[in-house]
């Protein structure tokens, strides 16, 4: 958008007029370690604390995953040496930290029952989660923001009304069921979309957009409604502001105002929701992969645990965990470089 | 509990939007306890002459591909899907609520191993948690709702934590302090009662959120697995046969929105009649103040503090 460039505020098009350089560089620098810092204390753990879990819950189980794998035929050699080749005749504390350095060179091990190696399955799969995440997650936020922003303008009118009763129907609804209601509507009443399956993004984008579209609506829907009450109730303070007022007075137009000025700052706590949301259709995709027949991780990892394949359960997990910890950062970079004031504030 | 707590909990009770969606969540829970004993039909028997049939005086609501009752299904399987949340909700809650008050009245180190392991747990996407969970352990419901349970506890210790932490600097906390009361005696007189309105919101909404979830994963066969009926697993396989019958997954549906929702309509008159705060969506940490102001402090006027700075 063009008319930005009026009075913008400092934060969006770099060193505001008047900051002087050491101090706007030294704002930076503390924001962008801080953000480091977050991700490192809340990455770590995370990896550490969930493949510790499932680790030792793998140890807690009296199951013994050679002779599960080899079935009942197998003979106590046969096991042996299945054991000694996955290393699994090794204490359980050896094994946990041999994985965890092969997993930090992008080793995850192999499957226990096809011995691919995990990272060639999951670098399979990963591309039908991000291409139909990244297209989820768009729009959330333009459907979202649409829903969001009339309301406010609307303030109590019949669209304000009829989006908070949208909303509040729209939560109960877990999202695998309105991607069954999409089925419906759009593979079955009028046959328009297929009900399942995938082009990937590199062979057809145009097929790729007819698979991909009703899982990222019905993926989209949480995270629409989460934004939209966000941004409607910090868009409705943001315009009772003086500063609004203010714009108003010197002639600038409805437009204007809200997109140029009060969008801005009702915009930080949205993004804030955004960031919750993005772990969740991450999460979610999994079922939905389900009902759209969708060759992604869920897919591996629901085949995997059918069969006890441990070292596929771990490395889509410690995938999935790797994503959820970078949509944060993004979020976090994105809520730097929009809000000034996330910015100025003390580590 | 003192009438300090039961207080606003039966203002609650007294608006017609409770008494309702109380006496829904009455009916699915007597679904769940007597639904399967109930239902006009076996929910296992199949009636192959009566494939994917439409409602009829036989069958109200029509069958299933395999010729079973799908109203039979759907009363069979009320007991599994509320059952399991209860676990799930029971775990969370007996995690995350000690916890939470523990980081407030039991020192530092609780407090940031807590505040750590929250934050750790709340960046999993529980879904992938509990297949892993059971697909290591062995796929149960015992196992499912305890991956579920512990990965929702985060919720129940930061709604409690920010409850709990304003009262800290309440006067009659320090006076109690002060007198020798023992952390335990202040926290069950003083804190219980206060923190319960909010605990009691967390719980219905949790309650709600627990359901969907459990729906999810009984959807991709994960806690119960099939034959038995739930209402995502019955969800499940209607997706196969929907040329033939597109409104059959109507009914599971409804019964997953109706309870949901009326939990949602439960913690929402909770909420309205006693202003407490609800699960927060930010990753606030409710840091407490490094400082603690003086009580004198508080009746210097604006401008003289602000020379002291």
């Amino acid at each position: 958008m063009t008319a930005v460039e009026f009075d913008a505020p400092a934060g969006l098009t770099g060193r505001g007029a008047g900051v002087p350089l050491s101090r706007w560089a030294a704002q930076w620098g503390t924001a962008v370690l801080r953000l480091l810092r977050s991700t490192l204390f809340v990455g770590i753990p995370v990896v550490l604390i969930a493949t510790i879990i499932t680790y030792g819950l793998g140890a807690l189980t009296d199951t013994n995953p050679a002779a599960q794998v080899l079935g009942e035929t197998a003979t106590p050699a046969d096991i042996d040496r299945m054991n000694h080749y996955f290393g699994l005749d090794r204490p359980l504390v050896v094994q946990y930290l041999s994985w965890l350095g092969h997993a930090l060179t992008g080793d995850l091990g192999r499957s226990y029952y096809t011995t691919l190696p995990v990272t060639d399955s999951i670098s399979q799969a990963l591309p039908v989660n991000l291409s139909i995440t990244v297209l989820a997650v768009l729009i959330a936020v333009l459907l979202g923001g649409a829903l969001g922003i009339g309301a406010a303008l609307s303030g109590g009118g019949w669209f304000d009304r009829a989006v908070t009763l949208l909303c509040s129907a729209a939560s109960t609804v877990p999202p695998f069921v309105i991607g069954i209601g999409l089925i419906v509507l759009f593979s079955v009443t009028v046959p328009i979309l297929p009900s399942g399956g995938y082009v990937s993004f590199t062979e057809d984008p145009g097929q790729w957009l007819r698979f991909a579209i009703l899982p990222a609506i019905a993926l989209a829907v949480e995270g629409a409604v989460a934004i939209a009450r966000q941004l409607r109730t910090s868009l409705v303070g943001e315009l009772r502001e003086n500063y609004v007022t203010g714009a108003d007075v010197r002639g600038l137009t409805k437009l204007r105002v809200v997109f140029g000025h009060a969008l801005r700052n009702a915009a930080g706590p949205a993004i804030t929701v955004l960031g919750y949301s993005i772990p969740q259709i991450i999460g979610a995709m999994v079922v939905a992969e389900a009902v759209f027949n969708l060759p992604g991780l869920g897919k591996l990892s629901l085949d995997a645990a059918g069969k006890g394949d441990i070292p596929v359960i771990q490395g889509v997990l410690v995938t999935m965990i790797g994503l959820v910890v970078v949509s944060n950062l993004l979020v976090n970079a994105a809520l730097l470089r929009l809000t000034p004031h996330a910015r100025r504030q003390q580590p | 509990m003192t009438e300090n707590a039961r207080g606003p909990l039966r203002r609650a009770l007294r608006l017609r939007s409770t008494k309702i969606a109380l006496v829904i969540l009455a009916v699915v829970a007597f679904f769940g306890f007597a639904g399967g004993a109930l239902a006009p039909h076996d929910p296992l028997a199949q009636d192959t002459g009566h494939l994917l049939a439409g409602p009829s005086g036989a069958h109200w609501l029509g069958t299933d591909y395999l010729g079973r009752d799908v109203l039979s299904r759907l009363m069979d399987a009320t007991g599994r899907s509320v059952v399991g949340a209860v676990e799930a909700v029971a775990v969370a809650f007996l995690l995350g609520v000690p916890a939470g008050l523990g980081s407030v009245f039991f020192g530092r180190l609780f407090e940031w191993v807590a505040q750590r392991i929250t934050d750790a747990v709340m960046t999993l996407p529980y879904i992938v948690f509990a297949i892993a969970v059971t697909g290591i352990i062995g796929n149960g419901q015992k196992q499912a709702m305890l991956a579920i349970g512990v990965f929702l506890a985060p919720l129940f210790f930061r709604v409690t934590r920010a409850a709990a932490l304003t009262l800290t600097r309440a006067q009659y906390v320090e006076i109690a302090e002060l007198l020798g009361a023992s952390r335990w005696w202040i926290i069950r007189h003083h804190v219980w009662s206060k923190v319960f309105p909010t605990v009691a919101v967390t719980t219905a909404q949790m309650s709600a959120i627990v359901l969907l979830s459990v729906s999810s994963l009984t959807f991709l066969g994960i806690g119960v697995k099939p034959p038995a009926p739930t209402w995502g697993g019955m969800l499940a396989s209607d997706l196969g046969f929907l040329a033939q019958q597109p409104w059959a997954p109507l009914f599971p549906a409804l019964a997953i929105m109706l309870s949901a929702g009326m939990l949602n309509a439960i913690a929402d008159a909770i909420r309205d009649t006693t202003g407490v705060a609800t699960i927060p969506l930010g990753r606030s940490r409710f840091r407490r103040p490094a400082v603690t102001i003086p009580a004198q402090e508080k009746i210097i006027p604006a401008q003289e503090k602000r020379s002291h700075a």
